[in-house]
């Protein structure tokens, strides 16, 4: 029985397996010192909106959602766990193997496949680390897979199209998140024979839990030391863990929000939308 | 043009992406090499490929929990070790499941052959062994397989308590007491619905076989198998199980099965019935309450015990998840 003293978390409803992902960790909360229960919302900046109107405690948000927060709070949010998987992210460039793309540089007057444009890893990161390596968009002729727009490319759809779209020949390179490259690794290193990765970016942060300062320690400390206590080793947190992509909760890496930060800035994203 | 292992995990990952947890999609496959590289990514990326079809795999979201994890520990395939010893038996009951009766072939096992059984088993994880038939005791030399499995298994002999006379009473008398039970069957309190289905005076006899295994030190399990005409007959025995001294754990009942000589009673198939490993001279059943149906029959052998053992318990599992896989997803409204 849900109760007004939950912690109240927020999470972003891109697939329908997020049902079972946070029915299975509020269950796991439910006999702890921080029961909690979850409202899910559509896309990330309906989230983000509740989040500062006080609606939810905490926010399950993607590193582009977090930014956002951070502008929209002056850098008050705070940053309670992320996944492991999530400290250290990165952006591949996809190419056919035998390509002759050996590095950002090589990419100008090519036909590169980006994914959704709220998407970190496969469209705001890329554009910034092609800009800091000197190539333009002017530069390159740009393949866009608007896919899952509102989700920040959560769904992994745009990254799987961008692909597709080097199989299919019609794109040179694709941008991809390390979590799209890893899943198609995962049958084996052969599987992916006929790519290459031409380029992988720095690792960086991807999603966190975010709090704004209302949500204190007395009630935040007990929910983020359950949080951290799911174990990999056992069967029914471990089917949780598996849908939502990682072995433990850890503590969440700051630093690794700052080629976001000013990937964002530079590209002039609104705070708002 | 693009390797067919790169082409098959994207439509793997798309698929499963798209698939909610517990629901399945099919992927098309060809040849074993794509079945080998869906099931080494499914595994890898916490799925589960539910069935290989000849051009297909059907791939289930998630991992499931092993559902034989989920029984009582002494409920699991592979726990209990059924064995017939023999089919012959003196009576010819008429609800019987296996059709037992005086002219039935007796297709013995013999005391070499348990022996050898009892190792595999204790090899296996056998924790427990029922000896069963037909009456068990129409062998004279029952008493060498029980003192083959004694020592390594607690054991169960099921029997009528009809033929403890002569030569084979002196054998009884001098059957260790330690681990050994006996499951005796009475059918009712009185003898008229005993006798009915049992033979006329077998209840008496029943009676007397109890008597005289609880006086002479063994543990004794009455059991009823009752039917459709029972009535109040279950409520009766518990009058007759209390003047006997039995505890709750010596008193089983259950209802006839329709197989063998049953006319009527509870259906039963491999999907409905958690799997309890039964050997006989002719192979391996899935279940000792079906051990003359051919559609129960699970080996033509049961050497190497350990391997049909593993094959029961993997054909549960597929029974039980593609069980729940139906279950949940065929809503009313």
């Amino acid at each position: 029985m849900a109760s007004n003293e939950d912690v109240l978390v927020g999470a972003v409803a891109y697939s329908a397996n997020v049902v079972p992902i946070w029915e299975g960790i509020r269950d796991y909360f439910r006999d702890s010192a921080a029961p909690m229960d979850f409202v899910l919302y559509s896309n990330y900046e309906r989230q983000v909106e509740a989040l500062l109107a006080g609606h939810i405690d905490v926010a399950w948000n993607t590193n582009v959602a977090w930014v956002r927060t951070q502008r929209r709070t002056n850098g008050e949010a705070r940053a309670l766990a992320s996944r492991d998987t999530d400290l250290t992210f990165k952006t591949y460039m996809i190419s056919r193997a035998g390509s002759g793309l050996d590095d950002l540089g090589s990419l100008k007057g090519r036909r590169v496949a980006l994914g959704s444009r709220d998407s970190g890893q496969a469209r705001i990161l890329p554009m910034y680390f092609l800009d800091r390596a000197g190539v333009s968009a002017a530069d390159m002729d740009l393949v866009i897979f608007d896919s899952d727009v509102g989700k920040h490319g959560d769904t992994g759809k745009s990254d799987l199209d961008a692909l597709r779209a080097v199989i299919e020949d019609t794109a040179d390179v694709a941008a991809v998140g390390s979590n799209t490259w890893e899943a198609l690794l995962a049958a084996g290193d052969d599987t992916v024979s006929d790519l290459a990765v031409t380029w992988a970016s720095e690792d960086y942060t991807h999603c966190n839990f975010t709090a704004l300062p209302s949500f204190d320690a007395e009630r935040a400390d007990p929910w983020v030391m359950h949080l951290m206590a799911m174990n990999w080793e056992n069967p029914e947190h471990r089917r949780i863990l598996e849908l939502e992509g990682l072995k433990a909760w850890k503590p969440t890496n700051l630093e690794g929000y700052e080629s976001l930060v000013q990937a964002m800035q530079a590209q002039g994203t609104a705070d708002h939308w | 043009m693009i390797g067919v292992s790169l082409d098959l995990t994207l439509r793997l990952i798309e698929a499963v992406n798209a698939t909610p947890a517990g629901s399945t999609a099919l992927i098309d496959v060809t040849g074993a090499e794509q079945v080998t590289v869906a099931q080494r990514w499914a595994e890898a990326t916490g799925n589960t490929i539910l069935t290989v079809h000849p051009d297909a795999v059907e791939v289930l979201r998630g991992r499931i929990a092993d559902p034989i994890a989920a029984l009582p520990a002494d409920r699991r395939p592979g726990y209990r070790l059924w064995l017939y010893t023999n089919f012959h038996c003196n009576l010819a009951c008429d609800y019987c499941c296996v059709t037992s009766s005086p002219r039935a072939v007796p297709r013995i096992v013999s005391a070499e052959d348990t022996t050898e059984l009892v190792r595999q088993a204790v090899a296996a994880g056998v924790q427990e062994l029922f000896i069963t038939g037909g009456e068990p005791f129409m062998l004279l030399d029952l008493d060498e397989r029980l003192l083959a499995s004694l020592p390594h298994l607690p054991t169960t002999v099921l029997t009528n308590a009809m033929v403890w006379q002569g030569e084979r009473r002196r054998r009884l008398e001098a059957l260790p007491r330690e681990g050994l039970t006996f499951q005796i069957s009475l059918d009712s309190a009185t003898a008229e619905l005993h006798d009915h289905h049992r033979g006329v005076g077998s209840f008496d006899k029943a009676i007397a076989g109890i008597r005289l295994a609880i006086d002479l030190g063994f543990r004794v399990r009455v059991a009823a198998t009752l039917g459709h005409d029972a009535g109040t007959a279950e409520i009766e025995l518990v009058d007759l199980f209390d003047s006997l001294g039995l505890d709750p754990d010596q008193r089983v009942v259950r209802r006839v099965a329709q197989q063998g000589s049953a006319n009527e009673g509870l259906t039963v198939s491999r999907a409905s019935l958690v799997p309890e490993v039964c050997a006989t001279a002719d192979g391996v059943w899935w279940h000792p309450v079906a051990a003359a149906d051919p559609s129960m029959k699970v080996a033509d052998s049961w050497s190497p015990l350990g391997e049909v053992i593993d094959a029961v318990r993997d054909e549960y599992r597929q029974h039980r998840i593609r069980g729940d896989v139906l279950a949940s997803s065929f809503p009313c409204a």
